[in-house]
């Protein structure tokens, strides 16, 4: 698993309280880990946090599962710290 | 004659509440500013200068006229006014010496014939009047300008007062139930013919005028003090309505208000206090929302504005809510707080310890964040709009993108100190 990888899950669990083992990539955030639209954003919010990067909140928000996270927010570093 | 209406480099200290309208469109007392002028001059044409975002939308709410058409200031003598006039006394004559009134470093006005302002050229409205500026001369006047959203408030009493008198409407000539009444001098209210006051309903008319405009519906318990103002298609729901109000039209108001501005389109529908506030189009305030309007220690008010935190000399200062705000059950909004356009507040118990949301955030678990984004944001705005028969259309859309981006580097500032604040 990659640094962003781990760090993503790390994030998303403690965020939604739930224990790491559940944040896997196919794990939807909202079906499979019972996130709320203010988790959604708090979620968001932390991984900007989390790793330096701005997310625009439609593209970010429209993200349905972990894996799917991870890519987006590779494509931010690489986008915006080079 | 024509009155050019211009906005000067005051606008944004009435922000929030000019980020989606010229500062003439501002409302003191039953009518907007540029309203006030056009009954002051009623045999003048007007001519409208604003910011360039603004001019599309704006011109489709006066009928089409054009608004930044240098060419309408071209082809006669022109009285150019400061947008931010208050027109309802001290009002410059419209003939007269070309000159330029000023009042401080502000031009009130500018009157300047036609060859003058053929030879002063311009390629734009500023450069027009810097140029007429600088060629005539330039005489200190006393007038009325509105240079700060509380100096709305301040003078709406007076505003209404003048309205009333001005508008020559008196008398009840809508319906106007057996068990209600008016206390007070029975000149001073005008409930207009499509008007309705229910039973139970006391218009005290005291301390000043009242009027009730067409299509308004006062329901029954309710109080309501004058000098005060009802718009259009209004419904008061309930409650005290006390001195110094002016309601907008198509607005649900119950519980208390005192002092406050409501321009148009919006909503509190419940119980809680409003009081000096200026509350701009389409926000919706949650149950029990109430805002102070006076410090614990009578100080005067401290106001975030341009950027900082800045003393308002006045004491009594509420809220300056932008267009498009929620906000939930329970927010209490402290002395002097301003929010900006299409914020959202999920109140978690306690006053609200922000002064000032930056348009386009979200406050909840004690911290701003972006939210929700411009999507879902214009989607809602859509299907506020449209539960009002109004349609928000590409046009306003592109205004409030335009905002969201001249709001952008104040707003990722502020949520990056909040979140810091908050960890």
């Amino acid at each position: 698993m990659s640094d962003i990888a781990d760090r993503v899950k790390q994030v998303v669990a403690k965020q939604l309280k739930v224990d790491i083992d559940r944040v896997i990539d196919t794990a939807e955030f909202v079906k499979d880990l019972g996130a709320e639209s203010l988790q959604s954003i708090e979620l968001v919010a932390s991984f900007e946090d989390e790793f330096d990067i701005e997310m625009d909140e439609d593209a970010a928000l429209s993200v349905k599962n972990v894996g799917d996270a991870v890519t987006f927010i590779e494509k931010a570093i690489e986008e915006q710290h080079g | 004659m024509k009155i050019a209406l211009f906005e000067d480099n005051q606008f944004d200290a009435l922000y929030p509440l000019t980020y989606l309208r010229p500062v003439f469109e501002l409302r003191c007392g039953s009518t907007l500013l540029y309203e006030k002028v056009a009954a002051a001059y009623p045999d003048a044409d007007l001519a409208f200068f604003c910011r360039d975002y603004l001019a599309k939308v704006f011109a489709k709410r006066v009928d089409g006229q054009r608004v930044n058409d240098l060419s309408t200031v071209s082809d006669t003598d022109v009285l150019f006014l400061n947008g931010r006039i208050l027109a309802i006394s001290d009002v410059v004559p419209a003939d007269g010496k070309e000159e330029v009134g000023t009042k401080g470093d502000a031009i009130v006005y500018l009157r300047a014939t036609k060859e003058t302002v053929a030879k002063a050229g311009g390629a734009t409205i500023d450069e027009l009047l810097s140029n007429l500026k600088a060629s005539l001369p330039n005489v200190e006047c006393e007038a009325t300008l509105i240079d700060y959203p509380w100096d709305l408030i301040n003078n709406n009493p007076k505003a209404i007062e003048h309205d009333f008198t001005a508008s020559g409407k008196k008398g009840i000539e809508g319906s106007f139930h057996e068990m209600s009444c008016v206390y007070g001098n029975q000149d001073a209210v005008y409930v207009a013919p499509t008007a309705e006051v229910h039973p139970m309903v006391v218009i005290d008319t005291k301390e000043g005028p009242v009027t009730i405009d067409e299509g308004a519906t006062i329901f029954p318990h309710t109080r309501i003090e004058g000098p005060c103002y009802i718009g259009r298609d209004s419904q008061i729901v309930g409650g005290k309505i006390r001195e110094g109000c002016s309601i907008g039209p198509v607005c649900r108001i119950g519980g208390e208000v005192e002092e406050s501005i409501v321009h148009g389109y919006s909503n509190k529908y419940h119980d809680g206090f409003l009081g000096h506030a200026y509350v701009c189009e389409w926000v919706n305030l949650g149950g029990v929302t109430t805002n102070s309007d006076l410090k614990n220690d009578y100080g005067t008010v401290q106001i975030y504005m341009r950027g900082e935190l800045t003393d308002s000399g006045s004491t009594k200062v509420g809220s300056f809510i932008g267009d498009h705000t929620k906000t939930s059950i329970g927010t209490f909004l402290n002395t002097g707080t301003v929010l900006g356009c299409m914020c959202n507040i999920l109140a978690s118990g306690g006053v609200l310890p922000l002064k000032y949301m930056p348009s386009f955030t979200w406050f909840f678990n004690n911290k701003l964040s972006k939210g929700f984004g411009m999507r879902q944001m214009i989607d809602t705005a859509k299907i506020v709009t449209s539960r009002r028969k109004r349609e928000l259309t590409e046009d306003d859309v592109a205004v409030l993108e335009h905002v969201n981006k001249l709001t952008k580097a104040e707003r990722r500032a502020m949520i990056k100190k909040s979140r810091e604040q908050a960890s």
